[in-house]
């Protein structure tokens, strides 16, 4: 049984309108696309027919593709056209394995429980959050989340340490760094601002910094 | 992975090389359901197969056949003999042999996606099918008892070029034959007005459960392109269907009819998995994890 937790998995600006994309979570793979229209889903990466990576899809308007066969699929799960029967309903049992999906602080949350209760960790109002960088470290989350707080501390400001680590810095700005469990061996950091730094500019500073950080970490 | 002990894939023929890869008197070491070999070309035309030990040292001799540009063998004792394909014997078809494709993926994901007609639109547009023309129309399968193989007739698709040989789209016509877990070939009826089929074969060598060598045999009318344009044709095709291959989860085969859902079009593949449950093989067959 997969825990219940939320794990941050992407940037919320790194996954394009009309795009799927491949993202592992725990060593389970999930599709992660966003319709048309901007709607983003979380499903298990695997095509109910014949089990082709839905991340390897087309999406077309609020439908996802599969590109073996063109089985279309809404955000619901449910197949809507099966193109080798232009004239059949697909039955209703032909549904994708969907799972519980946030955008939250600038970032793409999923919980792959089947009934999530976690609450989504607090960093406050949603508003005002930018993108600065998403980064891949060696080593589990528990090693990355030390190696990063441990860097952080160096920085100027304030750390706090938690399932999201922040760094107040002296300006106001808020640095947030999300953790998202690859697997033993790697683990995904998805940095994100909000203050007077989280401007266009600002964060691109940031972005340079958070490249720093990995490099340090990675060289040690 | 060590050789399997699956007695049922055991006892069937395997491709394990093609005729012209390996020089007189040269040998060539390869695997075959997880066991090496080793297979050694005689001073004459003949081949020695053995399997290899931990040691390295060769072990046990195993039968050989030659057929069809194929070296077959086998690790136990076929319970069926290599199929007759009457077509490579026609003095006047081009028979072309093609070497061979590694794809990882199990052996029957690739017999699957031969004998599937709904990717065509999707996978190979604008040579075998037509993103506007998806339809499958409805064919029959049958389980062909007295030869113990499975059959897909009555199949036909739109393709807008369906081989090297014809220019314009057309109704193309099909029969599938699937010989055995590891071998499938198809009789592709492009010409209207006459009854020869080009007869198209894959010959599958798991090295291990999700790692394959295909052999694409094929005995083709046309007399105008030369056995090099056609094996090129071939290949292309075969390259478009191996990226879909290797991203298939998973890569083992689900016979759980809960697991994987068909539709009618998937009428072969349904009559293929419940052949290959009949038969009981293990061997590259996917265990779901129970909950
Ligand atoms: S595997 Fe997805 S449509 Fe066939
Ligand atoms: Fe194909």
């Amino acid at each position: 049984m997969p825990p219940d937790q939320w794990n941050a998995v992407a940037l919320d600006s790194q996954i394009r309108a009309s795009s799927s994309n491949p993202v592992i979570v725990n060593d389970y793979a999930v599709a992660l696309w966003r319709s048309a229209s901007g709607q983003v889903n979380a499903w298990e990466d695997r095509c109910p027919h014949r089990g082709m990576r839905l991340s390897l899809g087309f999406v077309e308007g609020e439908q996802l593709r599969c590109i073996y066969h063109g089985w279309g699929y809404a955000p619901d799960g449910q197949c809507r056209q099966i193109p080798a029967h232009p004239d059949l309903t697909p039955p209703k049992t032909i549904c994708a394995r969907r799972h519980a999906v946030e955008r939250r602080y600038g970032l793409i949350w999923t919980n792959l429980a089947d009934d999530p209760q976690a609450a989504l960790p607090d960093l406050g109002a949603d508003e005002g959050w930018v993108a600065v960088r998403s980064i891949f470290l060696t080593g589990g989350v528990q090693e990355a989340r030390k190696a990063v707080a441990g860097d952080l501390a160096e920085w100027d400001g304030t750390v706090s340490d938690g399932d999201v680590v922040t760094l107040e810095m002296p300006d106001g700005t808020r640095l947030a760094a999300a953790f998202q469990p690859v697997d033993a061996g790697s683990t995904g950091v998805h940095f994100v601002a909000r203050g007077p730094a989280a401007t266009a500019e600002g964060r691109h500073g940031l972005a340079r910094q958070v490249v720093q950080l990995r490099n340090r970490i990675e060289n040690n | 992975m060590t050789a399997t002990t699956d007695p049922v894939a055991r006892n069937e023929w395997i491709a394990c090389g093609w005729l012209g890869q390996i020089r007189p008197g040269a040998s060539h070491d390869t695997m075959v359901l997880g066991q090496p070999i080793r297979i050694t070309r005689k001073a004459g035309d003949g081949y020695r197969i053995a399997e290899i030990g931990e040691d390295g040292a060769e072990g046990r001799e195993l039968p050989v056949q030659t057929r069809y540009t194929c070296i077959f063998t086998t690790l136990g004792e076929p319970s069926r003999p290599l199929p007759e394909i009457a077509e490579f014997d026609e003095p006047d078809r081009i028979v072309v042999g093609c070497g061979n494709v590694g794809v990882n993926t199990s052996p029957y994901r690739l017999v699957e996606n031969f004998l599937d007609m709904a990717h065509f639109s999707f996978i190979h547009v604008d040579t075998l099918g037509a993103t506007d023309k998806t339809e499958v129309l409805a064919y029959r399968t049958e389980h062909r008892k007295d030869v113990d193989e499975i059959w897909a007739v009555d199949c036909t698709f739109f393709q807008p070029a369906a081989s090297k040989a014809v220019k314009g789209g057309q109704m193309t016509r099909y029969q599938y034959r699937v010989m055995s877990p590891f071998s499938v070939m198809l009789y592709k009826n492009i010409s209207e007005d006459s009854d020869r089929n080009d007869a198209i074969c894959v010959f599958i060598q798991p090295l291990t459960e999700t790692r394959c060598l295909a052999y694409m045999p094929m005995a083709i009318v046309d007399n105008e392109n030369t056995a090099a344009d056609i094996a090129d044709f071939q290949q292309s095709i075969f390259l478009q269907d191996r990226v879909i291959l290797e991203n298939q989860r998973p890569a083992l085969l689900p016979l759980d009819p809960t697991y994987e859902l068909p539709t009618r079009a998937d009428a072969s593949s349904i009559a293929f998995r419940r052949w290959l449950k009949a038969m009981d093989i293990r061997f590259g067959i996917y265990e779901k994890q129970a909950a």
